[in-house]
């Protein structure tokens, strides 16, 4: 439990605050969807539904992150989002195929939903065409990944922010500054079991004391790559949702936490942890949580 | 098994320890048959590329490296293993002409590289997925017999240098320091 020399950025992104010391704002969780096989829009209701009722009774702001893999999806899922999410409601689109990142933003230029917009992500894989495209169509904020294929450490992935590791021109922050995103979350790299997964939760209060900025990670990524758990049956799911406690208690602003059907054990696990984490630095730092925070839900 | 082989690890199942085919599967789940030397999963295009290349030129008897299943959408992993292969990396260890998202090489050096270019065979079999055709496929290298590729080739993995020593009182990380109440501040150099 940490409070930080540097001051810390917090952003409003469409009305969900994200950063600052830790103990004010509860920690944002991402819920991911549309991850594996075709997109079920039916289920993505209900899923998102208790999601938000979670969040609601939590205190923890909930950001839907919709995984889109092609680009016949594109479409859909975009007319999905703005049918379903309430009016103005932030969200965040993960791609990794980097043919169809210029149509989604095209999409979103076009629906006028780039203003709650959240690009996932910026990394060093950005081509020319992404910049270009990111210059023309700016989403509101854009979550960078600080991963550096050579050095997995808090320096290697300082180093891909600060001056690109020679896999890009200039450093990751930069290019997002040159594109025009004001409101840039870092996000530290999880990996696989076994390549310094550790490290990007130890980058988190690294990052955060020198940039100030928002930082988190997807920490379950690594517990979802992992075969020894097969091991250990049902616990596969209690794992992967309790390995998002080492974000916000090193610091870390926000959790992308996987599948959102996991939602029903995240939301309480992090809440709770942030109820600790208000304890502490208000006692000792004399941060107040904001009204929103699971704190002020808490009843002993 | 030699047990040099394969030192980086990784999801693999070693099968015969003389096979002359490694089958690497992409989005396909499937046991090949068991005279191959050894078959896993690639997800990834930069790390999953270089246990790859890592494992299989410890083992000099494997001579064909078939890919198959459908590739990953936007990483791309098996194409861009097909383009190391074919067109090595560039002055920035960028795979050239790879189609993923982040296909960069960094932990291993172009000599090893260089062995896998030469030891191994492509079969690119990225978009087949009917595994009666691709074991079918697999048999026709497996009866091959090919000699083995000279000794076998351990790839060492490169690190990035690590400035610590005994006497480093840092919590966490040497840009930091964490005082007892957990207060954080940059370390001043």
């Amino acid at each position: 439990m940490f409070s930080f020399t540097k001051n810390q950025e917090v952003f409003d992104i469409s009305g969900v605050h994200i950063g600052g010391q830790p103990g004010i704002y509860p920690t944002v969780l991402f819920g991911g969807l549309f991850f594996k096989g075709e997109p079920n829009f039916d289920d993505a209701k209900n899923e998102l539904k208790k999601m938000m009722t979670l969040s609601e009774k939590t205190g923890n702001p909930a950001i839907p992150d919709f995984f889109i893999k092609k680009e016949e999806d594109i479409e859909d899922i975009i007319n999905f989002i703005e049918k379903t999410l309430p009016k103005n409601y932030p969200f965040s689109v993960d791609i990794t195929d980097p043919s169809i990142k210029v149509k989604i933003l095209e999409c979103l230029h076009e629906k006028k939903m780039l203003s709650r917009t959240i690009y996932n992500s910026i990394h060093v894989g950005i081509t020319d065409e992404e910049k270009l495209t990111l210059e023309k169509y700016t989403p509101d904020a854009a979550i960078i990944v600080a991963f550096n294929p050579k050095d997995k450490s808090p320096d290697g992935k300082i180093e891909v922010l600060e001056n690109g590791a020679h896999l890009t021109d200039k450093g990751l922050l930069d290019i997002a500054k040159e594109i025009g995103i004001k409101k840039i979350l870092i996000d530290t790299a999880a990996l696989a079991p076994g390549e310094n997964s550790g490290a990007s939760i130890a980058a988190i209060p690294v990052i955060k004391e020198e940039y100030g900025l928002p930082a988190g990670c997807a920490i379950h990524n690594v517990v979802e790559k992992s075969k020894w758990l097969d091991n250990f049956g049902v616990a596969r799911k209690i794992v992967d949702a309790a390995s998002n406690i080492t974000i916000n208690i090193f610091g870390g602003d926000y959790a992308i936490f996987g599948p959102i059907a996991n939602s029903d054990i995240v939301f309480p696990i992090m809440a709770w942890n942030d109820i600790l984490i208000s304890e502490y630095t208000e006692n000792y730092f004399g941060v107040s949580p904001v009204d929103s925070h699971p704190r002020r839900k808490f009843r002993p | 098994m030699n047990e040099n082989y394969y030192p980086w690890g990784g999801d693999f199942t070693v099968c015969s320890p003389g096979g002359c085919v490694a089958v690497v599967l992409l989005i396909i789940d499937h046991i090949p048959p068991e005279d191959v030397a050894i078959y896993g999963p690639l997800k990834t295009e930069n790390i999953g590329v270089e246990k790859i290349v890592a494992n299989v030129i410890s083992n000099p008897y494997i001579r064909y490296l078939a890919v198959c299943g459908e590739d990953i959408r936007g990483h791309r992993a098996g194409s861009s293993l097909v383009a190391l292969h074919k067109n090595g990396i560039d002055k920035q260890h960028r795979i050239i002409d790879a189609p993923g998202a982040i296909p960069y090489i960094e932990n291993i050096d172009e000599k090893a590289i260089e062995r896998f270019r030469k030891q191994v065979e492509v079969v690119n079999l990225i978009g087949v997925t009917d595994k009666k055709k691709i074991d079918s496929i697999i048999k026709e290298y497996t009866s091959k017999h090919p000699l083995p590729f000279g000794e076998p080739y351990v790839a060492i993995k490169i690190k990035p240098e690590i400035d610590s020593k005994m006497d480093d009182k840092r919590a966490l990380h040497s840009k930091i320091v964490v005082d007892y109440m957990g207060k954080i501040e940059k370390r001043s150099i």
